[in-house]
Formats: structure tokens, C-alpha cells, sequence
């Protein structure tokens, strides 16, 4: 069935001794929807992430994907349940080619991870998978750069195009047009509309217009809480938002 | 081709032919031999070791733990005066030497940096004063090897380790074998992750590898590759005492393993004979070679940074 909630928390929570960074968060999140998560700095959304992929391990609560509790797994078996993230911060190969990046996330669907004997270049189906998700992204005439030399905005699509290369079925992207100039802005923008039939989508994004555009379900954290989900017209009408959030920062610019 | 370098693609042919053809224009007991082929064997030893530190990214102090090991269980687990065959218990002491390194690798394995190099010390440490102490392996004085093993397959013998032009082959023999199969391994797809593991390994885990299991695999492996360097050792001298555990071991293969270029394996090749060549020379110039010793490795370390292979990459690398 289209739509159906493919993960879902429950009460999750994330406590920095007295620090409550995410406080009894439920949310569910639906296949081929895009659901961004905004919040000021400092709301736990990048925490809600790192928890919703795995790397962090919640205080209190769950993680269900597809039913099932996966909260306590280590980070590599979300993978293989086919959850995929980027990272805020560029988390690449960088003196690798972009075309190795993309083949290390490839490979393991592919097996023989452990075959100490065979060329890592003899697997066919690997070199193709790394490059359908760089042509995915639009990186396919950087195949053979070394990441490091590649232009900033070309690392942030990479980050992408080693996440699809795993084959997940969810995408946790943590800012992926942070720093970003307007042009590779509106490119990775084009490219998530495309990603969301395919995939569900968790986007945590600073840029409000592009996730205003983007999301079919809008979430907004303050302080750990959750504050409302729902579409992006009736969370911008909320004036509990714009007291947390948007009217800070109208307030911000009108100072400015 | 798993020599991916132009420079590897030069050096090492080049040292095989040297060292191939060397020892004919030599008498076969001459002390040359015998040296070169402790030299051999201890690059074997320093190669493993590269492959853990320069690969894969796990620094130890406690190598030689194999080390000792290689020579110790052929000691143990051989009959005192009978010749036993030299691939089977190769294959004994490599399969011990990784069932021990599997063991302890899952433990200390789960700490990092600094912590994992003071527990690879004390694991070597332990073994080092445990066989100090034991009065049934020779305590400090260690142990001899009576008889050499005898090296037939299948009836087939056409080397014989008495002879040292016959040992220096073997050793020849390994350190080529060693130098190969460390370049298949990464360059497979196992070789791939353990790369990606070691430049980035959140982001490795992030894409859905066990990056502990590859490391304790390299860890078993690295280490039955060590205590191998060992057993041959032994056999070269016919002695086995628990020198071979000290961390001076360790830390001396892990100097040479950084002359050469750390993580360019070959390089193992290039820093052992730099050392042990340089090591000669002081020595038979003065007694207080070890000051100049510890100058000439100062001033490469600061002068080549990449090691002596690095170097060479800088000059044939176009």
C-alpha cells in the first residue's frame, strides 16, 4: 500500500544529564512522503536524527520501522533494513574517487564483503549501482575526481549519491543544502521532488523556503518537545510556531 | 595488477632480482647470507605489522606477541628430537597464532587509540614475563631447537633448512608471498571497506558495515602473518627465549615500519633493510652506535615524511 508508516518513534526520548535535547517525540513518518523536521538551533533535530539512523541510542522510548522495535540494533543492521543517512557535516571518502565513494556503499548489498581474493573492481554490479547514483545526482562527468577536489556543493550532492547508492527505502537527510549557494540549492530541491515518489524522506533543513516547498508533512521541534506535524499551510498559520520559531526570526531581521 | 604504483612496479622487482641472484655470488655459509635472510624475515614481520598500523588503522605495541608466539608454539607443540614437517606446522602455528589473535582481538578490539595501544603492551607484556618465569619453556635462558624441520611435499624435499642459502629462499620466498598477499587482500573488496574503515570510520558505519569484524579480521590476520616471521626466526637461530616478546620488538618494527612508509607495505621492505643496514654500519664504526642510530632515524623521520618509500613515490610518481 502507498503511504503506509514505515517508522515511527514513540516517546522518544534523548537526555544530556539535565539536558532534555529530545523529549517524548512520537512521530510517524509514511513511504514516498516528504516529512521535513524544522526547529530553532538547539531544538534536537539533528538528535532526533542520529537516533532515528541508529548512531545514537534513545534514553527512553522506541523506534519502529515497519512494526518492528529497531531502536536497540547497532547502526550498520538500520542500514541493512535499508535506512540511509547523510550527514550535516560533508562525510565523505575525501582522497577517494567519487565513483569509490559511491562504490563502498554499493557493495555491501552485493555480498562477498569478505572474499579476501577477488578485485575489488571485478564486481560489475557495484560499479553500476555506484553509478546510477551518481548520475541520480547529477555527478556523472566528476566520476573519476578525487572528492577532495571536487567543489563544495558537488561534496553535499555526493553525500547524497552515497546514500542512494545503499538502495535504502528511507532517507534521513540531515541539512543537505547547509552552505549551499542558491543554484545548487534549487538543483538539490529538483532532486529530492524526484527522490520523494520513490522514497520516504526525513529532511531536516535549515533553508525555510526549500522545505516549505518540499514537505508533504511538516514537523517543528522547540526545545526537545514536539511542537505540531501537519501540512506546511497549517503549521505556517500556527502561532505556536511563530512565537517558537518564525517570529524569532522575523524579530531577528527586523533588528538586522 | 596489485601493484598499482609505478614506484612499487620498479622497487620490487628490482629488490627480488637483487636478492634472488645475490646469494649465488656468495659462499653459502657466508655471514651475508645469514644476515640477509634475519633481515627477510624480520620485514615479514614488519609487513604484517604495516598492514595492521599504515592499513588499517590499528596501532599496537604488542606485535610482537605473535612474534614470540611463531617461535614458542613450534617449541611447544614439536617433538624434541625428531624432524617434523615445516608446512604442516606452519599451518599449526599460523592457525594457533590467529585463534589467539581472534580471541584477544574481540576484546581489546573494542577500545581505541591510545587504550588499545597500552592493552596490545600489556597482552605482550603478560606473555613476555610468563614465559620469563616458566621453568618448562627455559625460563629467561628460553629454549633450543635440536632438530630442524624437514620440508617434503609429498615426498618431494628439494629444500633443506640446514643449509643457508636454502633458508634464505625460504624466507625470500615468504616475504614475496607475504608482499603479494597483503596486495590482494587490499585490493579486494574486503580491502575496500578496511580502506574506507580507516579514513572514515563513522561514515563506514554509517553505511551499514560492521567496521569491528573487518578490523578483527585484519587483526587475525596480521597476526598470523607475525608469528609465521617468528617461527622462522626461530629456526634461523635454533633458539627460541622471551626476547622475542618485548615491547623493544614491537617498537622496533614499528620504527622500521614508519622509515620505510607507513602503509605502503612494500615500504616494510625498504625501512627493515635501511635500519638494519644502518644499525650494521654504526655498529662496527663505534661503540656508542646507538646515539648515532637514534640521529640518523631522527633526521629521516623529519626529512622523508612519507618514510623511504614516499620519498621514492615523490621521485617516479608522475
Amino acid at each position: 500500500m502507498i503511504n503506509d508508516i514505515v517508522l515511527e518513534t514513540e516517546a522518544l526520548s534523548k537526555h544530556w544529564g539535565g539536558i532534555k535535547a529530545v523529549d517524548e517525540v512520537s512521530l510517524q513518518f509514511r513511504d514516498r512522503l516528504l516529512h521535513g523536521v524544522v526547529g530553532p538551533n538547539g531544538a534536537g533535530k539533528s538528535t532526533l536524527l542520529n537516533m532515528l539512523c541508529g548512531t545514537l541510542k534513545p534514553t527512553s522510548g522506541c523506534v519502529f520501522h515497519k512494526g518492528q522495535r529497531i531502536d536497540a540494533l547497532k547502526p550498520w543492521k538500520f542500514v541493512q533494513r535499508g535506512i540511509g543517512r547523510s550527514f550535516q557535516k560533508t562525510n565523505i571518502y575525501p582522497e577517494m574517487t567519487c565513483l569509490e565513494n559511491c562504490a563502498i556503499s554499493a557493495q555491501r548489498r552485493f555480498g562477498g564483503n569478505f572474499n579476501l581474493f577477488v578485485s575489488r573492481h571485478s564486481n560489475k554490479l557495484v560499479r553500476k549501482a555506484a553509478e546510477q547514483a551518481l548520475a541520480q545526482v547529477g555527478l556523472e562527468d566528476r566520476t573519476h575526481a578525487i572528492a577532495a577536489e571536487i567543489s563544495y556543493g558537488e561534496q553535499r550532492q555526493l553525500e547524497i549519491a552515497m546514500v542512494l547508492a545503499i538502495d535504502p527505502c528511507i532517507l534521513l537527510l540531515d541539512e543537505p543544502m547547509a552552505g549551499m549557494g542558491h543554484d545548487e540549492s534549487l538543483r538539490i530541491i529538483e532532486l529530492l521532488k524526484e527522490l520523494k515518489k520513490t522514497y520516504c524522506i526525513v529532511l531536516v533543513e535549515h533553508d525555510m523556503d526549500a522545505i516549505f516547498e518540499l514537505s508533504d508533512q511538516l514537523t517543528v521541534l522547540d526545545n526537545g518537545r514536539h511542537l505540531i506535524t501537519s501540512s506546511v499551510d497549517e503549521v505556517r498559520a500556527d502561532p505556536r510556531v511563530k512565537d517558537a520559531y518564525l517570529g524569532a526570526e522575523d524579530e531577528e531581521e527586523q533588528t538586522a | 595488477m596489485i601493484f598499482e604504483k609505478r614506484t612499487e612496479r620498479i622497487i620490487v622487482p628490482m629488490f627480488f632480482m637483487v636478492a634472488l641472484f645475490a646469494p649465488l655470488f656468495l659462499e653459502s655459509n657466508s655471514f651475508f647470507v645469514g644476515k640477509v635472510t634475519t633481515i627477510i624475515i624480520l620485514s615479514i614481520f614488519v609487513m604484517s605489522l604495516d598492514f595492521l598500523v599504515g592499513r588499517v588503522g590499528l596501532i599496537t605495541l604488542g606485535h610482537a606477541l605473535f612474534y614470540g608466539m611463531g617461535g614458542y608454539l613450534f617449541v611447544i607443540l614439536s617433538p624434541e628430537y625428531e624432524a617434523v614437517n615445516f608446512w604442516v606446522y606452519t599451518l599449526y602455528i599460523c592457525s594457533i597464532s590467529a585463534l589467539i589473535a581472534l580471541v584477544t582481538g574481540a576484546m581489546i578490539l573494542r577500545t581505541k587509540g591510545v587504550y588499545f595501544l597500552m592493552i596490545t603492551l600489556a597482552l605482550s607484556q603478560m606473555m613476555f614475563y610468563y614465559f620469563f618465569d616458566s621453568l618448562e619453556y627455559g625460563g629467561g635462558d628460553g629454549m633450543f631447537i635440536f632438530v630442524r624441520p624437514e620440508t617434503s611435499i609429498f615426498g618431494l624435499s628439494f629444500l633443506d633448512l640446514d643449509d643457508p642459502q636454502h633458508f634464505y629462499y625460504l624466507a625470500l620466498f615468504s616475504l614475496f608471498n607475504t608482499l603479494v598477499f597483503f596486495k590482494v587482500v587490499l585490493r579486494s573488496r574486503f580491502g575496500r571497506v578496511v580502506e574506507a574503515a580507516k579514513q572514515n570510520p563513522d561514515r563506514t558505519e554509517a553505511l551499514g558495515y560492521n567496521i569491528f569484524a573487518f578490523r578483527l579480521t585484519c587483526y587475525v590476520i596480521g597476526s598470523a602473518l607475525g608469528a609465521y616471521a617468528g617461527f622462522l626466526f626461530a629456526l634461523q637461530f635454533g633458539f627460541v627465549n622471551p626476547s622475542f616478546f618485548t615491547w623493544e620488538m614491537s617498537g622496533m618494527a614499528l620504527v622500521m615500519s614508519i622509515l620505510g612508509g607507513s602503509g605502503t607495505i612494500y615500504g616494510a621492505i625498504l625501512g627493515t633493510f635501511t635500519y638494519e643496514g644502518l644499525q650494521y654500519f654504526f655498529e662496527h664504526l663505534t661503540k656508542e652506535w646507538l646515539l648515532f642510530m637514534g640521529s640518523a632515524i631522527i633526521l629521516m623521520v623529519i626529512l622523508l615524511r612519507k618514510g623511504i618509500a614516499g620519498y621514492l613515490e615523490k621521485l617516479l610518481e608522475k
